[in-house]
């Protein structure tokens, strides 16, 4: 923490040194960005550099600054429409959309801050350009500036557009949605006909305040609960599965062993949402797995044990809540299970035999073996994708959606006040949010929620192996 | 063919003396004969009429004398209209055909009408997430007008140009399409309500007038009713049906509930009773067609959309008719139900608003919803295609004309959904948790009139 | 005689194993050729047999059913995407992995980070982004939704060019080479496994992906539509009774390409997540 504001201190030293220090061509450049590098002999990078300033400004006179004077209401003039009859078309007004003010900020915002950071890099350069000149060192021309993007620059050429396409795609939207969750964009302020604007903190407390109308606090208690058990019953089910089977089929006394493999791979193979939506009809009220259980009277069986409501006369396995849980952990097994059997394989087959033969002679039962080689092994090897899987997991939709949706109704009263269901994660419930109630500033407030628990158990493992050896371990 | 629309048009225009001139070159030259001053007259009469029921629809206004809209619209329409238009997947050979008969109707119009698939009782969630992508020309349920005319998503239909939507249609198709007094939509079918199909195999005609009875004679046959019971649309019937009252505040968003008042619990009981049969199951749609053609269920509370699987499958024992009664607190209650249309809207952003309009009047008239019916067999909302002897003596329609002295119309605020339909999942799985039924109904009713924000 | 009741006993066990896992994919094969159109809730096999769901498919193009065209769209959107991901992602785990610049850590931290946000709530800002450059309903959109973030899965793919000793680096750089050149002639040609595995499993996201393609494509207009937009939308509540079969027919038509692109991945898909691990 110490070492980043120290990083951010030295920042901002280093700019202000070059501004103070440099001479009257770097103080120029502060204002027209091109002089220094003109002064230098380095025409090209600085009309480059002045093109630049030039196109910023005008994209702050065109752009931004429309947008932004509207940032801080989103918009007052509201959409107004009026028919003329005699002539058959309606002229619309002027008026302001609400959500394009917020993106079209979000940008400009984006944008000024990007020239900012460029703008200082450009006083520094300037100046280290001054301090090579004054030292008389070497100046580079514009050919070698481009060949160094080729040489040590190389990464810069190489990060320059998955950057755009991850500033356009990922960063862009989740500050915009971080945004949304301070205002009221829901159904009833929905543009283009109506407007929103802030609201603060309000959202964020409606989400740990519990009323008798406002019931968001408890749904939300009861649905990341629900989202963690899963993701820990989904992550760890399927891994060591997983690994039973692979050790199952690697065993020496398993024939045919790659044929076994690909019959659990075909699985898999056919497409998530195909396999996914046929299980639901396969396990339906009236599907063809409960004409079997009727016909060969399981159904009864398990209502005689109580575990099927006795005015049923089929087993819900997934319109009843206990039961579609359980359901869905089986069902996500049996879409998991393929994967890690393929992972555990390959690493299964890099365990140090003489570790295990060692331990044999040493009188080591098989479960012992497992239980202190084998699976320390996996561990370690697997413990980074294990962490990714987990979180994947809270963010499981396909399974969940696809399983529950349109087929599942809550029996929770309280649950259903706010559209939230027993089976939901977090993210199908964001999304029924957004997708049938419209309600952007719930579902942002959640999804930052996600966001940051997501982040927290990333940051806490990934840390580890990125700061780890490993990386270097074969360089 | 066109020719023959067109006349068709033209002399239902004149003979309810209602307006405007129709399109095309030789529009111009007949449409003064329509414009008669008359055309007021039996707006004006209808509008009293429509007061004594809750929300009085306004006629729209009639267009000026001495003028032609539409001509005027042809004259000012230069290049290519282009025109989106939606229709559910099964509408889409018929609606086809209709925009041919369109484009052939304005022959000196070049037109550019794509048409795609949406279903109407999902029109909504994709209109609502972008209003300006959506298509021109749409059809929704009439459920959904609220939400879509808080969404700016429908233009108000301020005149009629080729034949009078409010005085042409049924009065309850109109109030479907209308908020606070103003039409904002064009009814296309009247058949959207639920009611009662049966095997009369299985039931008589008296059977079929009580739900108990109902259930006596299917568990002696070893069969299943199927209701979908988990559902606010449908559970609506029974506490409608004794009495209690469901309804939408004035703000267009909130509801006044009092399912938790006096015979409330009966009600919530008798659900729980008639349930426990396991005769009558809480059942979802698509099972309901599987289990009816497998000749589990042999009668089930469904629409006009299931009248093919029901036909298909009982032949000719395939009966419909209104809503049984059923007990609750020891007497009989007349189970009710929703009145449902389809309507067709235009949407406001539409940069070709004069044609989209005309365009949903075209899709709406007499002669399609004749048509629709021919075709689909859907009930049409227009009076005089639904007077045709060819639609009274269908089944399924002839039922929702009976069950329609006990449907109301749908106006309902979004926060009923979600905990009626809970509400409904309880009480059809049993009450599993034995939650006392005041208590169970008084949350149900917290939630149905929650405020919105 | 117990070794041999044991390989029984295990063999059977796997038997069975290998049935529930395939009882799923069967009755879908079964379905596709059922004469029924809905769901058979009564029979595991159809009463009848058909080809008919089939001939639909292909042949009986309607406003519902564009099988052709959904099957020409994704081909195509997958062919762009993958090549776009894979050239994405190459860049950045090259990046991470054999170049060393400051800040590189916090970049790596940042974007494994930010590769956490459910993407199902970004979606409605990116529909909206979009939208503003006229890319809704559009095949360009749709490549770009898939692959334009695409840099940030680098992980697998780094964790595989970590493994690549750095002394043949080191040497062609002592020889002179530009950095440039090294990734091209000398990393690229190492990674090769990994490549295979970016370029499939980058060319597989269009095929299963409705919740993107549902709202960017939203003109109602079955000739846009994905594989996956188009199956999906005949499970409609509307649609189901009419068009189970069909759909099942459509999945399997699917599988068939994707099963063998897959069986080839999974090779290469150990190899990337093990990393280093296993060669070690």
């Amino acid at each position: 923490m110490k070492k980043a504001l120290n990083g951010i201190g030295n920042y901002f030293k280093n700019i202000g040194i070059a501004f103070v220090k440099g001479d009257v061509w770097v103080k120029v450049s502060a204002v027209l960005m091109g002089a220094g590098y003109i002064a230098r002999n380095q025409i090209i990078n600085g009309i480059i550099m002045f093109l630049v300033e030039a196109l910023f400004a005008v994209l702050c006179i065109g752009y931004a600054a429309p947008n932004l004077a509207k940032f801080g209401t989103l918009g007052t003039v509201q959409f107004e429409q009026v028919f003329d009859p005699l002539t058959m078309t309606s002229t619309i007004n002027d008026y302001d959309n609400s959500f394009l003010i917020l993106l079209n900020s979000i940008i400009a915002l984006f944008l000024i801050v990007v020239f900012l950071i460029f703008w200082a890099a450009n006083i520094k350069a300037v100046y280290r350009l001054q301090q090579k000149s004054e030292n008389g060192e070497h100046i580079n021309t514009f050919k070698e500036d481009v060949l160094a993007l080729f040489n040590e620059k190389f990464h810069i050429t190489l990060l320059t557009l998955p950057a755009i396409g991850i500033i356009l795609m990922n960063i862009l939207p989740i500050l915009v949605l971080v945004a949304v969750a301070f205002t009221n964009y829901d159904q009833q302020h929905m543009p283009p006909s109506s407007l929103f604007t802030w609201v603060g903190w309000s959202n964020f407390k409606n989400l740990f305040s519990n009323s008798v109308t406002v019931t968001f606090g408890y749904s939300f208690r009861k649905v990341l609960i629900w989202t963690l058990v899963w993701a820990v019953l989904a992550t760890f089910t399927t891994y060591i599965f997983g690994i039973l089977l692979a050790k199952f089929i690697n065993n020496k006394q398993t024939k045919m062993p790659k044929m076994w493999r690909t019959l659990f791979i075909i699985a898999i193979a056919v497409p998530q949402f195909v396999t996914l939506l046929l299980v639901r009809n396969f396990f339906a009220d009236s599907g063809i797995v409960n004409t079997f259980c009727t016909n060969i009277g399981l159904t009864d069986f398990l209502k005689n044990v109580g575990l099927v409501p006795s005015n049923l006369s089929y087993i819900p396995f997934l319109t009843n809540p206990g039961w579609a849980k359980v359901m869905i952990v089986i069902i996500n097994i049996w879409v998991g299970v393929p994967y890690q059997m393929l992972i555990a394989t390959g690493v299964l087959m890099n365990i140090p035999e003489d570790q295990i033969e060692s331990a044999r002679i040493d009188g080591a039962n098989p479960l012992q073996i497992f239980a202190k080689i084998t699976m320390p092994y996996m561990l370690f090897v697997t413990g980074p994708s294990l962490i990714t899987d987990f979180v994947k997991n809270i963010n499981n939709f396909n399974v969940i959606y696809l399983l529950t949706q349109d087929v599942f109704v809550t029996s929770d009263q309280l649950l259903a006040n706010s559209n939230a269901k027993e089976v939901d994660l977090l993210v199908t419930w964001l999304f029924r949010l957004t997708n049938e109630y419209y309600n952007y500033k719930m579902a942002s407030v959640i999804g930052i929620i996600v966001f940051i628990i997501c982040a927290a158990f990333t940051l806490i493992t990934f840390t580890r192996t990125i700061k780890g050896d490993k990386e270097e371990e074969f360089q | 063919m066109k020719k023959k629309v067109l006349a068709t048009l033209l002399a239902t225009a004149m003979t309810v003396g209602c307006l405007a001139g129709c399109g095309g070159s030789d529009g111009a030259a007949e449409a003064p004969a329509a414009q008669e001053p008359a055309a007021e007259a039996p707006a004006a009469e209808e509008a009293p009429a429509a007061q004594e029921e809750a929300p009085a629809v306004e006629a729209p206004a009639t267009a000026a004398e001495g003028t032609d809209p539409v001509a005027n619209l042809v004259a000012a329409t230069t290049g290519t209209v282009t025109l989106k238009v939606w229709a559910s997947e099964e509408d889409q050979d018929l609606t086809n055909k209709l925009l041919d008969d369109f484009k052939a109707a304005y022959p000196d119009v070049t037109f550019d009408i794509t048409l795609g698939a949406e279903s109407e009782s999902t029109a909504k969630d994709t209109v609502l997430t972008d209003v300006e992508a959506a298509a021109d020309v749409y059809a929704f349920a009439d459920d959904q007008i609220n939400d879509l005319v808080n969404a700016g998503a429908l233009q108000e239909v301020v005149a009629n140009y080729t034949f009078d939507v409010v005085n042409e249609n049924v009065t309850g198709a109109v109030e479907a399409a209308a908020v606070d007094g103003k039409v904002y939509a064009y009814p296309m079918t009247a058949d959207n309500g639920y009611f009662m199909f049966y095997d009369s195999s299985v039931f008589s005609e008296s059977d079929v007038q009580s739900l108990e009875k109902m259930i006596e004679v299917a568990d002696a046959a070893g069969k299943k009713i199927a209701m979908d019971i988990s559902n606010g649309w449908y559970i609506y019937a029974f506490f409608q049906g004794a009495g209690l009252e469901l309804k939408l505040n004035d703000d267009g968003l909130t509801n006044t509930c009092n399912w938790n008042g006096q015979g409330g619990t009966d009600v919530a009981q008798a659900i729980l009773d008639l349930t426990a049969s396991n005769v009558l199951v809480d059942m979802g749609d698509e099972d309901m067609a599987t289990q009816i053609a497998e000749g589990n269920v042999v009668a089930c509370v469904n629409g006009t959309w299931r009248a093919e699987t029901a036909q298909t499958a009982w032949g000719e024992n395939y009966a419909a008719t209104k809503l049984p009664t059923f007990k609750a607190g020891g007497k009989d209650c007349q189970m009710s139900s929703y009145s449902g249309y389809k309507l067709i809207g235009v949407n406001p952003h539409s940069e070709n608003i004069g044609w989209a309009m005309l365009l949903a009047e075209f899709l709406t008239n007499e002669s399609a919803q004749t048509q629709r019916f021919q075709e689909r067999g859907l009930g049409p909302s227009n009076i005089a295609a639904a007077s045709s002897d060819a639609v009274q003596a269908n089944p399924a329609i002839a039922a929702l004309a009976e069950q329609a002295a006990y449907a109301t119309p749908q106006r309902v605020g979004g926060n009923f959904w979600s905990p009626a339909e809970t509400l409904g999942q309880i009480l059809a799985s049993g009450n599993p948790d034995g939650t006392d039924l005041q208590e169970l109904l008084d949350t149900t009713v917290e939630g149905i009139t929650a405020p919105v924000e | 005689m117990k070794k041999t009741v044991n390989s029984i006993i295990r063999h059977l066990v796997l038997l069975l194993l290998a049935v529930v896992w395939l009882i799923p994919i069967l009755w879908l094969f079964v379905t596709s050729f059922s004469g029924y159109k809905g769901i058979n809730t009564a029979h595991f096999f159809p009463e009848t047999w058909t080809l008919d769901n089939y001939m639909q498919l292909f042949f009986r193009s309607d406003s519902i059913v564009q099988y052709n065209r959904w099957f020409l769209n994704t081909l195509v959107i997958a062919i762009f995407t993958c090549l776009i991901s894979t050239i994405l992602v190459l860049m950045v785990s090259y990046t991470m992995s054999k170049l060393r610049f400051p800040g590189r850590k916090q970049l790596m931290s940042f974007s494994i980070i930010l590769n956490m946000f459910p993407g199902v709530l970004s979606m409605i800002a990116i529909y909206f982004i979009l939208k503003t450059f006229n890319l809704t309903n559009s095949h360009l959109g749709m490549i770009i939704v898939y692959s334009a973030g695409a840099g940030l899965g680098f992980l697998i793919c780094k964790g595989f060019m970590d493994t690549i000793s750095v002394s043949l680096s080191e040497a062609a750089r002592l020889e002179g080479a530009s950095e440039a050149k090294i990734f091209f002639k000398i990393i690229l040609p190492l990674s090769k496994p990994i490549i295979v595995y970016t370029v499939i499993s980058s060319f597989l996201v269009p095929w299963g992906d409705f919740v993107f393609a549902k709202l960017m494509l939203n003109s109602g207009i079955a000739t846009d539509w994905t594989v996956a937009i188009g199956l999906f939308n005949m499970l409609n509540k509307s649609m189901i009774n009419k068009y189970f079969s069909v759909f099942c027919a459509g999945g399997v038509i699917i599988s068939i390409p994707i099963s063998i692109l897959f069986l080839i991945m999974q090779k290469f898909y150990v190899e990337g997540i093990t990393g280093g691990s296993v060669k070690g």
